[in-house]
């Protein structure tokens, strides 16, 4: 009865430590997380080590998100990556009724519409791995590395805007960020202000 | 008695040729017009210009440093040659809570100011005309970027008052802008692991404040501030940001004590 009481008390204070973490800081273990793709299939992250993973926050409808899709910016990315061997999962924090909720069956039409070769969809509409990796806009980019930690953190580039005129411009921090780390050097610009429009989680 | 037509129209001429000529704009969930404190532009002083925002109830711009999401309006100005623009300059925002995260901004109206020092000679035209380009994004629970031209059309003059018109809101929004700290008081910041403690010393004790932070990525915009009272004035803990890589020299905000905003710029020591 004791030890069942110590296990309780420990699981009870270990999911509080969870709840309460703003744990995706640069250069920290990225936060574990285990979460259902828009194919029903489960993901856990721990079970990619050995491989980058990114992590692309997104609302199909914020004009952030569609200057990068609109354009092929952002499947052009997926498709690079991915081909060389990155892990991408999208992710929908939306909550029921906001802007960029879709159920499983609508992200896969979108998928196909739009083009998007994303490793998997992730679907979080109660926002528990948007809360767990503090994200705060669409788009907002995070890059785990084949150990495990977390190395890239903000922006998609450098240029805020919503205009897709911009992007020819702009020095993309996900791509910079996955060269540097490929060829063994750290990377330069880690923690950068992500932009676009808040990530619409329930309250 | 019957005014004859003729007189009408000189009469009408004759004001329109004293009168600045702003046209307000209609945009997505907003208006919008550029604006001059003074009726005229008097050469070698300054004029003050302002785009006004109206906002429709529940909408909001952001400030220049937005928060967690979210972008400020941004102006490209068109200014006759020899007109010089100062900085923006921006009244004291209001925070904007959503779950844990925050943004800086505006709800219903504001105004944003450009100083702008005029030549010493005067124009050889009667008229000037001022524009901006406008960009900005206006929020509610989706977010809309819009975009505008601006123009004003202002008289030149020997000497110019106020224009009644746009003076109080010219007036009420400068009483918002952030005030330098007065002489006597010290601001001083103390990098404290994942906080950043900024100490406030004024003579008198104070109970509350509210600091903005001018750059992005510094301070957790989201987190709470813990406000303590000292005898000599007061001390505020700010979240750093989960983004703050590196240490930083320098503090930069406004800092709002007893309803009045003031610019602060302050040293920050530790680590």
């Amino acid at each position: 009865m004791k030890k069942l009481l110590k296990s309780a008390l420990f699981l009870a204070v270990a999911s509080i430590l969870v709840l309460f973490s703003v744990a995706a800081k640069v250069g920290d273990a990225a936060p574990d997380f285990t979460a259902a793709d828009s194919n029903g299939q489960q993901h856990h992250l721990a079970s990619y080590k050995g491989k980058y993973v990114v992590l692309e926050w997104h609302n199909q409808g914020c004009p952030y998100t569609k200057k990068h899709y609109e354009s092929g910016n952002m499947q052009r990315l997926q498709q690079e990556w991915t081909a060389k061997g990155v892990v991408w999962f999208t992710v929908i924090s939306s909550a029921p009724g906001a802007q960029g909720y879709v159920t499983a069956g609508q992200e896969n039409d979108y998928l196909k519409k739009m083009h998007a070769s994303p490793t998997a969809v992730l679907l979080d509409p109660e926002g528990t791995l948007g809360h767990l990796y503090a994200a705060k806009t669409t788009p907002h980019m995070y890059i785990i590395d084949p150990n495990g930690t977390l190395i890239y953190n903000g922006a998609i580039d450098d240029h805020p805007t919503s205009d897709a005129s911009d992007i020819a411009s702009s020095k993309n921090y996900v791509s910079t960020a996955l060269q540097e780390s490929l060829s063994g050097k750290p990377v330069s610009e880690a923690a950068t202000r992500p932009y676009g429009c808040s990530v619409k989680y329930k309250d | 008695m019957q005014i004859p037509r003729r007189i009408l129209v000189l009469i009408l001429l004759l004001t329109s040729s004293f009168a600045s000529l702003a046209q307000r704009i209609n945009a997505k969930h907003a208006q919008l017009e550029l604006v001059s404190q003074q009726s005229a532009a008097v050469p070698d002083g300054r004029l003050w210009l302002g785009v006004h925002f109206i906002l429709e109830k529940g909408w909001h711009i952001y400030w220049v440093n937005p928060g967690d999401s979210g972008q400020p309006p941004v102006f490209q100005w068109q200014l006759p040659p020899g007109f010089v623009a100062g900085a923006l300059q921006w009244p004291r925002p209001e925070k904007m809570q959503h779950s844990q995260m925050a943004d800086y901004g505006y709800h219903d109206e504001t105004l944003l100011l450009l100083p702008v020092q005029t030549p010493r000679q005067a124009p050889k035209t009667q008229r000037i005309n001022i524009g901006a380009e406008a960009k900005w994004l206006i929020c509610r629970e989706v977010c809309i970027p819009d975009h505008a031209h601006l123009q004003l059309s202002v008289p030149v003059a020997a000497s110019a008052d106020d224009d009644p018109k746009v003076a109080p809101l010219f007036i009420r929004t400068k009483q918002l802008l952030p005030k330098p700290l007065p002489t006597a008081w010290r601001a001083k910041a103390e990098s404290r692991g994942t906080e950043i403690v900024l100490t406030l010393t004024t003579g008198k004790s104070i109970a509350s404040a509210e600091f903005f932070p001018l750059e992005e990525n510094q301070i957790e915009s989201g987190a709470a501030q813990a406000v303590s009272a000292k005898p000599m004035g007061m001390q505020i803990t700010l979240q750093k940001s989960d983004q703050l890589l590196h240490p930083i020299s320098r503090l930069k905000g406004v800092l709002v004590v007893s309803g009045k905003a003031y610019g602060v710029d302050a040293p920050v020591t530790g680590q």
